[in-house]
């Protein structure tokens, strides 16, 4: 099982994220077995792992867009609520970035971004606008604010995801695979913007085939394969060393050619 | 963007591929067979007309009168009142159904979907007879306008609430999560994200519709309610006049649903330009 070194030192502070075996199925499907992990303030952990292996899953858990079977899921040591108000004040307060930007495809840029700060935090609307305006400028996308969605390339419409989710103030970023849907010349203007942010300290749990993002950001690299955590460490140990056969293979397939 | 401006330019280039040489020639002896066979039948109608006498004097000089044309303006306000009104009611009704139907409350969601499937089943005559004989014995009065409108705004609202849902269903589910992931409720994700875009999606369908309550309003008669239809009877029986009536409301049926078609595609061109700024 699964090695907890990086948490191992830590373990005097409240993890931010913590899941505490999680099971979940699909019918007869076991997406997510036995899975625990925890994050901490400040960590940037990279899941990796074969497709259907679960780690789009168990992101996707951490803001109850999926359910759980069974286990625990804390946010700064509060379980997840499962519903209503609680829930909503929750999921305002964790930023998630989708594979496929989900940007609302009937509002411009700007109100994409005011939108969240607006509704849910209940600024006004200039307090929201120069917010979304600094955040888009510092994503790039300044000039594109006020377009449609439709209008913007992919990996605009990434950053400007991003941004949209920044401007909530989250405690913590999720990212699911937020540059398997672009074409490869934009993938690493999406990626500096998230090396930026793992700089500033942003706590994040991203789900990507990008391995050398893995290596360069990382904090910890978890390994999933068939539901289960397989493998756990610092990305140099992991990409170097993988202690179990899946992770090897894994590495093997990816780096075949 | 309306939706005009999003798909392809006409139907004819989204379903078929560009014609070849030999597929052009073919074109242009199929439009010019079938041009002379339109001709050659409007020819045979305008012949059958003249002969039968349809074209006498006496079938259209009133129509040079100016009390006709009040009369029909007269019913043709009232048509307008009753399709006004029924559309209004219809969308309100059609919305509230949908909403009923696709929540998670299970009781009322089979309420919802009975009463949806309820009105979409029944011929909007049915109701209107339902309205017109049965209502009254149990009481209750209604004035013809009503007795009119009621049905048909009811049966009405049993399609629309089938569109809406088909556009709702149509939204994506990555627009729902993340609108969810932001912390917007479910019922402000509903108003704010799914809605305005499934209205986009069903445009035509909602178009559709409301041309079908213009129609349905014709059955006015029943109830003696004085819509277009039944004062160009009215007229028919005081001039004597069948055929030349008929063609002239025709004309104005025809008018206006291409109004209507009109005034739905600009207000989705308006709404369309607002988003962009």
């Amino acid at each position: 099982m699964s090695q907890r070194t990086t948490e191992g030192s830590r373990s005097g502070e409240t993890p931010v994220i913590e899941l505490r075996h999680v099971e979940k199925h699909f019918g007869d499907l076991h997406v997510l077995r036995d899975v625990s992990l925890s994050v901490h303030r400040g960590e940037v952990v990279v899941v990796i792992g074969p497709s259907g292996s679960g780690k789009s899953t168990m992101c996707r858990a951490i803001n109850r867009l999926e359910t759980i079977d069974s286990g625990e899921i804390l946010i700064e040591g509060e379980p997840l609520p499962q519903e209503g108000r609680e829930l909503a004040r929750m999921r305002a307060e964790l930023g998630m970035v989708f594979q496929q930007f989900n940007l609302f495809s009937h509002m411009s840029v700007l109100d994409n971004v005011t939108l969240g700060p607006r509704d849910v935090l209940g600024l006004s609307r200039e307090e929201a606008e120069s917010r979304a305006m600094e955040l888009l400028a510092r994503v790039g996308v300044a000039e594109q604010a006020h377009k449609v969605p439709a209008q913007l390339s992919g990996g605009q419409q990434q950053r400007a995801a991003i941004a949209r989710s920044l401007a909530m103030r989250p405690k913590a970023m999720m990212f699911d695979e937020p540059t398997s849907a672009l074409d490869p010349e934009m993938i690493n203007e999406v990626l500096d913007v998230m090396v930026e942010l793992a700089r500033g300290g942003m706590t994040m749990v991203v789900v990507t085939h990008e391995m050398s993002f893995a290596r360069r950001v990382a904090d910890r690299v978890v390994f999933m394969a068939d539901g289960q955590i397989m493998e756990e460490g610092a990305p140099d140990a992991f990409f170097d060393h993988p202690r179990t056969q899946r992770a090897r293979d894994f590495l093997d397939s990816i780096r075949g050619h | 963007m309306s939706a005009r401006a999003v798909s392809a330019p006409s139907v004819r280039d989204a379903l078929f591929e560009a014609p070849g040489p030999r597929m052009r020639r073919k074109i242009v002896v199929g439009t010019a067979v079938s041009a002379l066979l339109v001709a050659l039948g409007l020819a045979v109608v305008v012949r059958q007309f003249y002969v039968t006498g349809q074209l006498d004097a006496r079938y259209w000089s009133f129509f040079l009168e100016w009390t006709t044309w009040r009369f029909l303006a007269q019913g043709f306000v009232g048509t307008l009142e009753v399709a006004l009104t029924a559309g209004a009611i219809a969308l309100v009704l059609g919305l509230v159904l949908m909403l009923g139907r696709t929540s998670g409350v299970r009781p009322l969601s089979a309420v919802c979907r009975v009463v949806t499937d309820f009105f979409r089943g029944v011929p909007s005559l049915l109701l209107i007879y339902f309205f017109f004989l049965v209502v009254p014995q149990y009481g209750v009065k209604m004035p013809a306008f009503w007795m009119l409108t009621l049905p048909v705004a009811l049966a009405a609202a049993g399609v629309l609430a089938e569109v809406f849902r088909a556009g709702v269903n149509a939204v994506p589910k990555g627009q729902v999560e993340a609108a969810l992931s932001l912390g917007l409720s479910p019922a402000r994700t509903m108003f704010k994200i799914v809605l305005p875009q499934a209205v986009r999606y069903v445009i035509p369908s909602l178009i559709a519709q409301l041309v079908v309550v213009v129609k349905d309003t014709t059955v006015a008669y029943v109830v003696s309610y004085p819509d277009l239809m039944q004062n160009a009877r009215v007229l028919i029986t005081s001039y004597d006049a069948l055929v030349s009536m008929y063609l002239v409301i025709a004309l104005i049926y025809i008018l206006i649903n291409y109004a209507i078609n009109k005034a739905s595609v600009y207000v989705a061109q308006r709404t369309g330009v607002k988003i962009i700024r």
